[in-house]
């Protein structure tokens, strides 16, 4: 019968070798042009600049132990710098590449059934742009590091003598167009590159979130750009249209990086909605409820996000029709927001829920994420606002949303899709352990800090009053917790390199095309461009005992999706 | 020097296929350059209008735009009708007038940039300095900042330039020449924009 073939994924017995053994040698790597590699490379240079910006993180918290100084050696000043160099590392190394350009690279070519992205050599041209823009960053703190906090707020950053600001510009700069040039990259592959019978609305909704934020990237990086260039231009020459003492305007830096920012931190939380989007589905073995909506919501938050930016102003004197405005706006964005979150509740409702690392990823994020966007709501409260804003309370806002939500989304992916970037399995024991330490961890660090902030802890601040030290410890205690969490992450990942079980193709029962190749896939993806139908419909999946893995049955296949996978069978 | 890339796989199925999607990838890249300057139109804009000025905008002695910058601007336009042409003339097999056009593009963008750096000493020699006032500073970085994008695009432009010497693209999808096209007269738009932005600077 046929249903012994499909078994067999595509190319497996053909092709021995696959797309890390294809090429050997360091110079395979630095110059290669599989997207594949240039992601593997993206996320191994992303998850170290994620070490660097955690050890940081640690010392921040370390330091907020006690009022006053509580490691020998940081004053205030070196205080700053290491929450400067702690928010810059991780919003513009960490989340904004993590998900588009680590993952999204490797995975997003396979889903469409392509060979590749579009442009191949602009995209290891952009890996590239990220790694000197990396080092130029990092580099501030060799010649003076810098204190601006990551916002670089004016007139403090063109006044401030840290010598590091001027290194540290350029290089958020220069990541900047890695960024633009991934999108453009990904937005022209989605539009060219999608294989028959993959209609718009049949794409996974990984590629909706993708392409989604991929216009936010080529719409708001290029003011991000001009808006550094400018603050360059005007701390090396002293002059600038910041600068009030010549009729310039210090506020109209906020305008400016908030235009960019407020987008931006959508360019981190929508890949990852795509990621749970098919976590949820594939690992709850249903299809997903509400395509349509789900799909069109990120096109709609993409649109918002560019209209909301004055939120993060609110207290910047300006006018009152404007804050109003913004409000009310901000107000909007949770319902697309909202549409997402109560379409993947019903999906998960009477699902046949696996609760493995992935699904436990996901559901991390579905409460994190709830609770990071409501008190988003809080904040775009004018009135609260005036109370909170610069407070704890926004920084545990923020830390829901973006390690609580992206980043924990996108270590759900890195689960998900870990046996088809390297072959091996990890130990789901280990795997649940240590999400529901780092899930422990993060609630014990950033609730906290809600009680901190609306009692009037003010943000970046090394001293403190007496009263506010059992949150502080707490907080404290409960990243530690987390670092545990993520240590015990690092080392099952990197043994199941050595020891893992060898992954099937098809390890949770997906239905999307990159399940259809091998793992890890072969270095050209498919042999000759697949056919699709519909990437949620598992009814034609089931367990194989030979293949330890999934397989799909054209015998169960109600849609002709099996078609191109007899079709690929040479 | 050429990088010696590893493998490649063409990820298109021919060269329609690739060219329609590096033209979409063209505009992108237009909207991503108009999206930088247009930002820096705005800054502009908020500064000039703020009702909360010190000293006037325009500082004493300034005699206004210099008026070199109104044959500037007819250069770029030239040129970037020339750029059309060169590209009418690859579409319609006529190589070697194509060649003589790209020749002349280039000339005039030499021109826009001389002219360009007449602008700047005439100011500079009227005492309007960079670090004088918001006005100067303004003028040279909206100015110089579109300079620097015209001064990029003579990479492309030579390439183009040395191609057509050879009678290299073809009718049908004359890949290079189309996509450089493009550039120059984005250039051409945003510097319309710009002068059109400084010249209501001017108006008080
Ligand atoms: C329901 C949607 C959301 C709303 C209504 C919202 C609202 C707000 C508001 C009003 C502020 C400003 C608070 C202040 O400074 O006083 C803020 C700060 C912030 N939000 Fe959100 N937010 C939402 C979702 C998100 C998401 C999804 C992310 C990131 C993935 C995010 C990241 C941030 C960051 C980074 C800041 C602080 C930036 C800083 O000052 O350093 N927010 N949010
Ligand atoms: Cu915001």
């Amino acid at each position: 019968m046929t249903t012994i073939n499909l078994s067999q994924p595509l190319d497996t017995a053909t092709r021995p070798d696959n797309y890390l053994t294809h090429t050997r040698g360091f110079m395979s790597w630095a110059f290669t042009l599989d997207h594949k590699r240039i992601g593997v490379m993206y996320m191994v240079s992303v998850l170290i600049s994620f070490f660097v910006g955690g050890v940081f993180a640690l010392l921040v918290r370390t330091e907020l132990l006690t009022p006053g100084q509580t490691i020998p050696g940081v004053t205030a000043d070196v205080y700053n710098h290491f929450f400067t160099l702690h928010g810059a590392i991780m919003v513009f190394l960490v989340i904004i590449p993590s998900i588009p350009a680590a993952l999204g690279n490797f995975i997003m070519p396979i889903m469409l059934g392509a060979k590749d992205v579009a442009f191949p050599r602009l995209n290891l041209f952009s890996y590239y742009l990220w790694l000197f823009g990396a080092l130029f960053t990092v580099s501030s703190l060799l010649l003076g590091g810098f204190d601006t906090g990551w916002t670089f707020y004016t007139p403090y950053s063109t006044t401030t003598p840290a010598g590091g600001v001027i290194p540290a510009l350029t290089g958020v700069f220069i990541l900047g167009f890695s960024s633009i040039f991934t999108g453009l990259n990904f937005i022209v592959t989605v539009h060219k590159l999608r294989p028959p019978g993959m209609t718009w609305f049949r794409m996974p909704l990984f590629l909706w979130a993708i392409y989604a934020t991929a216009i936010i990237q080529v719409l708001a990086t290029p003011v991000l750009g001009i808006t550094l260039l400018l603050l360059i231009v005007e701390r090396a020459f002293n002059i600038g249209i910041f600068d009030p003492s010549m009729g310039g305007d210090p506020v109209l830096y906020q305008h400016f990086f908030w235009f960019y920012s407020h987008p931006a931190v959508y360019i981190m939380i929508l890949p990852a909605m795509g990621i749970i989007s098919e976590l949820i589905s594939v690992h709850a073995h249903r299809h997903i409820f509400g395509y349509k909506f789900i799909a069109l919501s990120s096109i709609a938050i993409a649109i918002f996000s560019f209209l909301v930016w004055g939120h993060h102003m609110f207290t910047s004197g300006q006018s009152p029709l404007l804050n109003t405005l913004f409000s009310l706006i901000s107000f909007s964005v949770a319902i697309p927001s909202a549409v997402k979150v109560f379409n993947w509740m019903s999906t998960l409702y009477k699902g046949n829920i696996v609760l493995n690392t992935p699904m436990l990823y996901a559901l991390s994020f579905l409460v994190l994420f709830t609770i990071g966007g409501l008190t988003g709501i809080h904040l775009a409260t004018l009135n609260t606002d005036v109370h909170l804003h610069d407070t704890y309370f926004v920084v545990a806002h923020f830390h829901y949303v973006m390690m609580g939500s992206a980043l924990i989304g996108m270590i759900g992916g890195l689960h998900h899709w870990w046996p088809k970037m390297t072959g091996r399995m990890y130990n789901e024991n280990l795997g649940r352990i240590a999400c529901i330490i780092v899930f422990i961890g993060f609630n014990v660090t950033f609730f906290t800090q809600f009680f901190l902030g609306s009692q009037g802890m003010p943000r970046r601040y090394y001293d403190y009053l007496p009263e506010y030290q059992i949150y502080h410890v707490i907080s404290t205690i409960g990243s530690y917790i987390m670092a545990s969490g993520f240590l015990l992450t690092a080392y099952y990942l990197l043994a199941s390199l050595f020891g893992g079980r060898i992954a099937p193709a098809n390890p949770w029962g997906g239905r999307s095309l990159e399940w259809q190749c091998a793992s890890p896939p072969p270095f050209d993806n498919f042999a000759t461009q697949p056919r699709v139908g519909d990437c949620y419909d598992f009814t034609a999946i089931r367990w194989d005992e030979k293949e330890q893995g999934y397989v799909t049955d054209p015998a169960l296949d109600s849609t002709k999706n099996s078609q191109f996978a007899a079709k690929n069978l040479h | 020097m050429a990088i010696k890339t590893q493998t490649f796989i063409d990820p298109f199925q021919g060269t329609p296929q690739r060219f329609a999607a590096t033209v979409l990838g063209m505009w992108v890249f237009l909207v991503v350059v108009a999206m930088l300057f247009l930002g820096a139109i705005m800054g502009y804009l908020v500064v000039r209008v703020n009702p909360n000025l010190e000293a006037p905008f325009i500082p004493e002695g300034a005699t206004g735009l210099p008026v070199s910058l109104v044959f500037s601007t007819i250069a770029l336009m030239a040129s970037s009708y020339s750029m059309h042409q060169a590209t009418l003339h690859v579409r319609q097999g006529r190589p070697q007038e194509a060649h003589w056009s790209m020749t002349i593009t280039m000339l005039l963008a030499c021109v826009f940039l001389a002219l360009q750096v007449f602008a700047w000493v005439t100011l500079w020699q009227q005492n309007v300095l960079f670090g004088d006032s918001l006005y100067a500073w303004s003028f040279y970085v909206l100015t110089g900042l579109h300079a620097l994008h015209v001064l990029a695009g003579f990479v492309p432009l030579i390439r183009v330039w040395r191609k057509t010497a050879r009678g290299g693209y073809s009718k049908q999808y004359p890949e290079g020449i189309v996509y450089c096209e493009m550039y120059w007269h984005l250039l051409g738009a945003i510097w319309l924009a710009l002068y059109f932005t400084l010249w209501l600077g001017m108006r008080t």
